[in-house]
């Protein structure tokens, strides 16, 4: 009997250290890598070596990480930001009315369905004669677009979650439908609402497509920016570990703090009066 | 304060008509109750006054006010609902002192006051210890109370209250009961109350609007609907044990009439309520049918004969109650019940004289299906 409680407790535990090798060691060896020599990362056997910062002075004073991480903190929020205005309503009222019958809801989940590469064509176009390629208006609105149906969709979930007598109950009481959203309903949906803007943040720091096809110097994005040490000559390793390893920080931090939050928002449901 | 006028509504959801034509009128610090089984369209009723469903037709007037195309904000009613639907973000307090806050309101209370109003609510109906918990904390009965809290803790122009007290135990129901009834007597303001438990309807009603299936059975005082049904489904609906319908024919034999349900069970009609009993009875096949109604309590269970009109049957069952016992008989089709204030310890089968007291035979037609569930 304990012996086979033992043998179940060590395949447990052999199984959560092959997913934690699985996924934490692509990010440790990043992070070793940004402190190897040229000589070091090219030896990748090599264990032990004489750690070195001439990648983050390359890549902080040659290469320009700032200038894009502040061109993807601006995108991010500013489209999340927008993607809450525009989704939260839409949820709340695919949720309470029904608005559409349901054809509207799924046409919004419609611009989900097909590869982004579909709409990058006709949007490309429009950009170019609207003055809108290589902008940070240009980035924002393209995320709101490929956010929005997403959170949309998420928030209409939450927002169904909420029992409609609790809102009958809030007019009754004296309250109008806009005081009620703000003092009952939102209150109740805030771990959802939290979540979705989370999963809007990451996705829109993360994205690389729309960043590599609609941007070229201007408001160059990191996940492009990554690419851009892969020469046609050389590819500088080093400096772009670093990139990378500065680049994932954001969602690792904003993740680590999140995670019970997330799980939260994630099991979100049973609102009983 | 207001009364509370309604004519012909209508409501209706897809194929089923949940109110169907319901004219009332409920005076100015009336006490107002619906009363019906589940499905006859109480809520429903209630919930267009309140303004959160609107009514496919017909007119509300809250006072003098036509109200139907008013939003539940502005037609100042206070409402308890039936699943409570408490704010479950907010604690107890909050919850009671949500309404006070709101800005349509035009009494505007310190919060000294508001903290009084809520406290003395709360103490009333005994939940003043909870004020800081979350509705999640607490029980069903006392989630109950802090929704009837909430609603009564406003001077509105009408309480609607739907099953405010139904998930109560039986003993802190009686208290509420009284508490409610001493409550509205106090405030004097029109309260329409929403209930499937005659009892309470009863203990507490100026009038009740019987509701069947969306239309309106009978309005009456509790008097009214209890001595002068106007029909079995109003006679069934009130009453514990339930009122006894029997399905039987007048057959004249000389210059008698005589109610017969088979050769062992038929008795004599007297002459003071033959003229309701042919007024109502209908030709059925050649034969004049009528559905008798009477109340256990009127039907006599005896070993001896009293009078003339008695007749026997066979006893099915006794029960007995603390003072009391409940004699059942087996008809063809339902349960003759008769009770008894006086401990009994008849045998089944032993044939015992059944005599009724015909000033409380109720007459009606046939609205209802008669079974022994």
């Amino acid at each position: 009997m304990a012996k086979a409680v033992l043998l179940k407790k060590t395949l447990f535990w052999i199984g959560v250290a092959i997913l934690l090798f699985v996924f934490v060691f692509p990010i440790a060896w990043i992070f070793v890598t940004s402190f190897k020599g040229r000589v070091d990362i090219m030896v990748p056997t090599r264990i032990f070596f004489i750690p070195t910062l001439e990648n983050y002075i390359y890549e902080f004073y040659k290469m320009p990480l700032l200038r894009e991480m502040k061109n993807s903190a601006i995108v991010t929020v500013a489209s999340t930001a927008l993607v809450m205005a525009v989704s939260l309503p839409a949820g709340y009222s695919f949720a309470r009315f029904n608005t559409g019958e349901g054809h509207l809801l799924f046409f919004t989940l419609t611009t989900r369905m097909f590869p982004p590469a579909v709409a990058a064509i006709p949007f490309f176009f429009v950009f170019r004669n609207w003055g809108l390629l290589d902008t940070h208006m240009g980035l924002v609105l393209l995320y709101l677009y490929f956010n929005m149906s997403f959170a949309t969709f998420l928030l209409y979930g939450f927002f169904r979650e909420i029992p409609e007598e609790l809102e009958y109950a809030a007019m009754v009481d004296g309250y109008s439908r806009l005081t009620i959203f703000r003092r009952v309903i939102f209150p109740l949906i805030a771990p959802g609402a939290a979540i979705t803007t989370i999963f809007c943040l990451i996705f829109s720091w993360n994205e690389f497509f729309f960043g590599y096809i609609f941007t070229r110097t201007v408001a160059r994005t990191v996940s492009f920016g990554l690419i851009s040490h892969w020469g046609s000559v050389v590819v500088m390793w080093g400096p772009m570990a670093v990139g990378v390893g500065i680049a994932i920080l954001p969602t690792l931090i904003g993740g680590w703090f999140m995670q019970r939050f997330i799980i939260r928002g994630l099991t979100f449901g049973a609102v009983k009066g | 304060m207001a009364e509370v006028k309604v004519e012909n509504l209508t409501k209706s959801y897809g194929r089923l008509v949940a109110v169907n034509d319901v004219s009332f009128s409920c005076k100015d610090g009336e006490f107002f109750t619906f009363l019906g089984p589940s499905g006859a369209g109480k809520t429903t009723t209630l919930e267009l006054i309140a303004g959160i469903k609107k009514p496919d037709s017909g007119k509300i007037y809250i006072g003098d006010e036509l109200v139907n195309e008013l939003p539940p904000q502005e037609r100042d009613v206070a409402m308890a609902f039936e699943n409570y639907s408490l704010y479950p973000h907010f604690s107890v307090y909050e919850n009671i002192a949500f309404p006070l806050k709101a800005p349509t309101r035009k009494e505007k209370l310190s919060s000294k006051e508001e903290r009084k109003r809520v406290e003395e609510m709360a103490n009333l109906l005994g939940i003043g210890e909870l004020l800081d918990r979350r509705p999640q904390h607490l029980s069903g009965g006392q989630r109950q109370r802090v929704s009837l809290a909430r609603a009564m803790v406003r001077r509105p122009r009408v309480y609607l209250l739907d099953e405010p007290i139904a998930h109560l135990d039986a003993k802190l129901k009686v208290a509420a009961r009284t508490t409610l009834k001493r409550l509205a007597t106090k405030l004097g303001t029109t309260i329409i109350y929403v209930t499937h438990d005659y009892k309470e309807a009863l203990a507490l009603s100026d009038r009740i609007l019987i509701l069947r299936a969306g239309l309106v059975e009978q309005i009456g005082t509790a008097e009214d609907v209890y001595l002068s049904p106007v029909t079995d489904f109003v006679a069934r609906l009130i009453g514990d044990p339930p009122i006894n319908l029997i399905d039987g024919e007048l057959v004249s034999v000389d210059d008698k009439f005589l109610f017969k349900v088979n050769d062992e069970f038929s008795f004599e009609i007297q002459k003071e309520i033959l003229e309701k009993a042919q007024r109502i009875a209908r030709q059925e096949n050649g034969k004049l049918k009528v559905r008798i109604g009477i109340r256990p309590v009127y039907v006599g269970v005896s070993e001896e004969k009293l009078s003339p009109n008695s007749f026997q049957l066979p006893v099915y069952a006794v029960e007995h109650e603390a003072d009391s016992s409940i004699v059942t008989f087996e008809l063809k089709d339902t349960f003759l019940i008769a009770k008894k204030n006086k401990k009994v310890n008849w045998g089944i089968s032993d044939k015992v004289y059944l005599d009724f007291d015909q000033t409380h035979i109720h007459f009606f037609k046939k609205t209802l299906e008669l079974s022994k569930r």
